[in-house]
């Protein structure tokens, strides 16, 4: 590259891109065809009256016209063309641009406003301009009579309001940002909430010898993040446990305690499988938690598996605030496993923890489930309701029966059904007891 | 944005009892109007309050925070409370998450006051 070549790129090539610049800059503050606002109406009549003229505007310079942001004393007149002579030269200069007579004044009589309605003779402008030098428009008073040349004092007036134009731009431009950042992390704080809650539940169940378990979680809205929980995990004995439940509240919050929740249930069950124990401390661990005026607490039951020779599983089940579970029997009946009269843990002073037992048989499955697939609304706009959900399994009591997976299925269908009037996350857990146990295949040969 | 509205006003009643009525819907957004309202009221074993919820058109896990509030207030002041009014979906979900032991529950104010004064005398 040669020296000499450079001064012809410098002045073919920034002359396109120094306006395309400039109208980057006019997008930049938002104002075009923005409805009128008081603080704008306020400083094109405050123009008017300093000059003491009729007419005054607030204006800005688009790619082909020249748009009013104010207009006083021109009624109706929104834009016009972006003819040179007044606000689209105006906006350009780096001082005060004044046409004492327009008629007389070669810049100016060409323009539609000069030779049209509304006849302007007279035109003073100071420019907006932008801290990095683009002319984004003017504040401009307009006679129909020609004038002198204004004072010192009242053209200085005018750049000072053309200045707070700017103020008033650079003011909003930061508030929108403001907005729109506070927006995007809303969102990301959203997003992150719904990546740890799908941490909180186990990727997959481990396989419990002699039991078929399935679990899912319902997602009633995208931007809100609810907090159910679930969990099937060994004890030391041998034997295992699982647990059910929802945390108040939604989002970062309510994932929060999601996790503090499913770590202390499980911690607790290795310090004591009781189920009632480990209700309890979870009781006094979200009360350490409990902060001000937000307590922190749960709904949930909690329960221990233990295999019988006959491959039957005997359960003891706890629950605090919880709905029964259900219990479908091998026959086709549906039986509610309740814990009725079970407290909310976290938020009483002394709760009391409800304890029931009962026996899956080969063919018996449980499902446990949170009150978001209860409160459901069906089409009617009655609440589902524990009799509903309990109806609804009779009624298919054949594909219920068929082990947790196909309890679960069937459940899904429900969800189709209701999907207009589920407002809340679910989450659900399938256990069930195979009918004929297999027979353990024999050591391959091959 | 949700509207969702909340009243929660005090009324003296003639029988020494604080009434106080709550109509709109109770949730996350209106919770510290009752909070608020909860915290003027005076609780004492001499005046019993009773917050009507027969306007009550939807309550929350936020919103039973609030009441359990009221309760523990009214416990730390030797004051009896009564609820009035539950609609039968907020009946049943007081009933599974246990709080039908602590609270008292009465159909109409009428009844909650003849509860107290007959529990007075």
């Amino acid at each position: 590259m040669t020296v000499a070549e450079r001064p012809f790129h410098r002045d073919a090539e920034p002359a396109a891109t120094a306006e395309e610049r400039r109208l980057a800059a006019v997008r930049r503050y938002q104002l075009l065809d923005t409805p009128p606002d008081g603080t704008f109406d306020r400083i094109a009549s405050l123009a008017a009256r300093i000059l003491g003229a009729p007419m005054a505007t607030v204006s800005i310079v688009d790619g082909d016209r020249v748009w009013f942001k104010a207009a006083h004393g021109l009624p109706g007149v929104e834009q016009t063309g972006r003819e040179p002579g007044l606000c689209a030269t105006a906006a350009l200069q780096d001082e005060p641009y004044v046409v004492t007579d327009a008629r007389a004044d070669p810049r100016a009589a060409g323009h539609p406003f000069v030779h049209g309605d509304p006849g302007v003779r007279f035109y003073a402008a100071a420019p907006i301009t932008t801290a990095d030098g683009h002319g984004l428009g003017t504040v401009n008073v307009l006679d129909t009579r020609p004038r002198r040349r204004p004072t010192d004092d009242q053209l200085q007036a005018l750049r000072d309001l053309a200045a707070l134009v700017m103020d008033e731009l650079e003011a909003r431009l930061s508030a929108l940002r403001a907005v729109a950042a506070e927006r995007r992390r809303r969102a990301d704080a959203e997003r992150l909430a719904r990546t740890l809650q799908r941490t909180l539940l186990p990727p997959a169940l481990p396989s419990v010898p002699g039991l078929q378990a399935a679990a899912a979680y319902h997602t009633a809205s995208s931007d809100e993040v609810g907090g159910d929980f679930y969990d099937l995990f060994p004890l030391d004995d041998g034997r295992w446990a699982f647990f059910l439940g929802d945390v108040c509240g939604k989002g970062a919050d309510a994932a929060a305690l999601t996790s503090l929740t499913r770590y202390t249930l499980r911690a607790a069950a290795i310090y004591d499988p009781d189920p009632r124990a480990a209700l309890t401390n979870l009781d006094a661990v979200l009360k350490g938690e409990h902060q001000g005026n937000a307590p922190r607490f749960c709904t949930a039951v909690f329960g221990v598996l233990d295999a019988a020779a006959d491959g039957s599983f005997g359960i003891a089940l706890a629950g605090g605030g919880h709905p029964p579970a259900l219990a479908l029997r091998a026959d086709g009946s549906v039986e509610a496993i309740a814990t009725t009269g079970g407290q909310l843990i976290g938020l009483l002073p002394a709760p009391h923890f409800v304890e029931t037992t009962t026996r899956l048989a080969p063919g018996d499955a449980l499902l446990l489930y949170t009150d978001g697939l209860t409160e459901a609304r069906t089409a009617a706009g009655d609440m589902l309701g524990e009799d509903g959900l309990a109806r609804y399994l009779a009624d298919r009591a054949a594909d219920a029966t068929r082990g947790a997976d196909g309890l679960l299925a069937t459940v899904h269908e429900l969800f189709d059904d209701l999907s207009s009037g589920i407002s809340d996350d679910t989450a659900l857990l399938a256990l069930s007891v195979p009918t004929a146990s297999v027979p353990r295949p024999a050591k391959e040969t091959r | 944005m949700t509207d969702r509205t909340l009243t929660a006003i005090p009324r003296p009643h003639p029988s020494s009892a604080t009434v106080l009525a709550v109509s709109g819907e109770l949730d996350h957004h209106t919770a510290p109007e009752l909070t608020e309202a909860i915290r003027e009221t005076s609780f004492s074993p001499e005046t019993p309050v009773v917050i009507d919820l027969s306007d009550l058109s939807y309550c929350d896990s936020t919103g039973i925070t609030v009441l359990v509030s009221a309760y523990k207030r009214a416990q730390q002041h030797d004051a009896r409370l009564i609820l009035v009014g539950l609609n039968p979906d907020l009946t049943r979900v007081f009933h599974i998450v246990g709080l039908n032991q602590i609270f008292t529950f009465r159909t109409t104010v009428d009844e909650a006051i003849d509860a107290l004064s007959a529990a007075e005398s």
